[in-house]
């Protein structure tokens, strides 16, 4: 039987033949601190992460690169913009990878990738199996803007990208100075209590300290009720909890298939709530990928999520900026139809202001 | 042997001090109910407490809304199934020790519990509603019951041994299949609310999911309750109780149909919380003794206001829900090895 070292020397062996010598090296530094070293611009990129793929396909402009992924990677692609924007994207593998982010090495290696990314927190044991074949391993974090940028630095060097990453970085820094321009230094009182439900449906999980829904909540000039000093990250509260704290807007997730605002005005247990009241509970849109975690349109986010809380403030042609963040990002231009889906203009009409976001509305 | 006048305990007589246990026992369960209502993560003053429940009971003006809301809606429901589903899972305990003759034997041990949490996390993964979380909870519960008694029966009969053993081996088949569901399921989806389930929690409690805990669990423990001679002769083996005229085999399987009914619905309605049913009838029986003509109502009691209790803890430690499970196994786990140690010398250790 072949050593793990003799598969690896064969398989080195095997991309040396078929790579055009190691011209242009480029070397990159992944999120765990290991310096990687490519031949040259990856080609053939399998992500297991599931943010990554539609980070890659942003990086990119399009899918091409992109060998093979996560299955519910593929199944949001498919499900969302990109996937109408890309219908190619059905044909590419997304057998590499089992629940829990275990990787199909056997699978992996069949697509012969030049590089593949995988989560870096989750122990050795989900990267160790890819290195060990000889595969080109690259790890990410998640959870912060600071590593959100570093994806969209990495991603941008591994490709050769690197004009498109930087230009994703400076709309980041561009609209962020603009909001913070606007929000920075509203006082306490002025910033409503906004709560962004993580869970809904199974148990009410918000989100505390230290998350990215409470960093944006911040940015936009709200103030998050479950972020107290030493709270954990991750809170399941119960219906009493949630009376206490009385959220003036409620954000739910986009990731529980079935959850829509009119579960929360449903619910007898929270009528009394004055985001209820008054008709400020919100679903965040789903564009490229769900809005909620950092992602490439995070920017968009932010705007968003300003405009929802500070209506008064709100002077932002956000439809607008989302055709023309989709043309340098994707190449693409969204229908209007697609437009009010990204938005979610359906589950959150009715919404106190969301009228803000229609075709109709002047900017 | 009879002592010809009762002993002393205390300075009272011992039929003083059993009185004086039954009428804490049945005082336990209502004013820990009531006191329940009064404590949550929501500040409220006694005052608005009390008229809200009036409010509930038709007996006083209305309450401040967001006060009647809190205790209506919320609280109540919450407390009821507490008492319901602690009461039904202690019986069920009492009554299974009773018939396996065995301190350790609980609905985990017998794979009902296993079978149960695999058929709820099936529904769960399939989307489905209540009705048929209850539904598979029950059917899955009972499978894992007919399981057990078809692998236990030798020659015509099950030995206790056989039968405890069976459901080890049911149990552990129907954890694998539970690992399998949670490991297929959607991450985004069906995942977290398997998970939450399994850990067990009364967050979700409603009205209707009260009903349908009422419906199963008071049938079921009204038929322990009038199966306690029967049980009592079983407690004393096979042998004993077929030479006092007791069919053996058809009684104990009844106790068994009773308690699976009982567990089910439990777990429908608030997921797996074990070690209830294990460590509660311990304590019921230093309190009242072994006799299932007392030991039974006694542990439906007692399990009622530990149920509360333990919820209440879950409820308002922190800002968070604590896990109701995680919870009654921190407490039981320990309880139970000191009670091991303890009575390791007399009654049950044969």
């Amino acid at each position: 039987m072949p050593s793990p070292r003799h598969l690896s020397a064969a398989v080195f062996c095997l991309a040396l033949s078929s790579a055009p010598a190691l011209a242009n090296p480029i070397s990159i530094t992944d999120q765990a601190g290991l310096d990687v070293t490519l031949d040259g611009p990856a080609n053939r990129i399998v992500t297991i992460p599931i943010p990554a793929a539609s980070m890659i396909t942003a990086i990119d402009g399009g899918p091409d690169r992109l060998s093979g992924m996560h299955p519910l990677s593929k199944s949001a692609l498919m499900d969302g913009i990109l996937g109408a924007f890309f219908p190619d994207m059905a044909s590419i593998p997304s057998d590499v990878v089992g629940n829990g982010f275990m990787p199909n090495v056997e699978a992996v290696l069949a697509l012969n990738p030049d590089l593949v990314f995988q989560w870096g927190h989750l122990g050795g044991d989900v990267i160790n199996p890819l290195r060990n074949a000889g595969l080109t391993v690259a790890t990410v974090t998640y959870g912060t803007e600071d590593l959100a940028r570093g994806w969209i630095e990495m991603m941008g060097k591994a490709t050769g990208e690197t004009q498109k990453a930087q230009r994703m970085l400076d709309w980041r820094d561009s609209t962020l100075a603009d909001i913070r321009a606007t929000m920075g230094d509203l006082p306490q009182g002025a910033r409503p209590r906004v709560l962004y439900f993580n869970r809904f449906l199974s148990e009410m999980k918000v989100s505390g300290p230290g998350t990215y829904n409470d960093f944006y909540i911040g940015l936009a000039g709200g103030r998050n009720p479950a972020a107290v000093e030493g709270a954990p990250a991750w809170q399941v509260v119960n219906a009493e909890q949630l009376m206490a704290w009385d959220p003036e807007v409620i954000l739910l997730n986009g990731f529980e298939p079935d959850l829509s605002p009119a579960d929360v005005y449903g619910n007898p247990l929270l009528a009394g709530l004055s985001a209820v009241k008054s008709k400020r509970v919100y679903q965040i849109p789903l564009g490229g990928y769900r809005w909620d975690p950092p992602n490439q349109e995070s920017p968009l986010m932010w705007t968003w999520l300003s405009m929802v809380l500070h209506p008064e403030k709100g002077a932002w042609p956000l439809r607008k900026n989302i055709v023309e963040a989709y043309a340098w990002l994707y190449g693409q231009t969204p229908t209007e139809d697609q437009i009010d889906g990204i938005l979610r203009l359906a589950a959150n009409s009715g919404a106190s202001g969301y009228d803000t976001f229609a075709r109709t509305a002047k900017p | 042997m009879r002592a010809s006048a009762p002993p002393l305990i205390g300075g009272l007589r011992l039929p003083a001090v059993r009185s004086l246990v039954w009428a804490a026992l049945f005082l336990a369960p209502p004013v820990l109910g009531l006191l329940s209502l009064g404590v949550g993560r929501y500040p409220l003053p006694l005052a608005e407490v009390l008229t809200a429940l009036g409010q509930g009971l038709g007996i006083s003006e209305s309450a401040p809304e967001l006060a009647s809301r809190v205790v209506l809606l919320i609280r109540l429901p919450r407390v009821l199934e507490a008492l319901v589903a602690g009461a039904g899972l202690a019986i069920a305990g009492a009554a299974l020790q009773g018939v396996f003759r065995n301190p350790l034997v609980g609905p985990q041990l017998i794979g009902v519990s296993s079978g149960a949490a695999f058929g709820g996390a099936l529904a769960l993964f399939l989307s489905a509603g209540l009705s048929t979380l209850l539904g598979a909870t029950f059917l899955f519960g009972l499978l894992a019951l007919v399981i057990v008694f078809l692998f236990s029966r030798v020659d015509g009969r099950a030995p206790v041994l056989m039968l405890v053993l069976s459901g080890v081996v049911v149990g552990a088949f129907f954890s694998a299949l539970v690992s399998l569901v949670t490991y297929l399921a959607d991450p985004n989806d069906t995942l977290p609310a398997i998970v939450y389930w399994l850990m067990g929690s009364f967050a979700t409690a409603s009205y209707p999911k009260l009903a349908l805990l009422l419906a199963v669990t008071v049938p079921g423990v009204a038929l322990l309750v009038a199966l306690r001679f029967r049980i009592n002769v079983l407690s004393l083996g096979d042998e004993e109780a077929r030479a006092l005229g007791i069919q053996v085999e058809p009684t104990r399987w009844l106790v068994l149909l009773a308690v699976t009914a009982i567990t089910a619905s439990g777990v429908a309605v608030a997921g797996i919380v074990g070690w209830v049913g294990l460590v509660v009838p311990h304590i019921a029986r230093m309190l009242v003794g072994p006799d299932h003509k007392a030991l039974l109502p006694a542990s439906a009691l007692a399990g009622a206001a530990y149920m509360v209790l333990v919820d209440d803890l879950a409820r308002t430690a922190t800002t968070q829900e604590l896990p109701l499970g995680v919870l009654t196994a921190l407490v039981g786990a320990p309880l139970f090895g000191l009670l091991l140690r303890r009575a390791q010398a007399k009654g049950w250790s044969t």
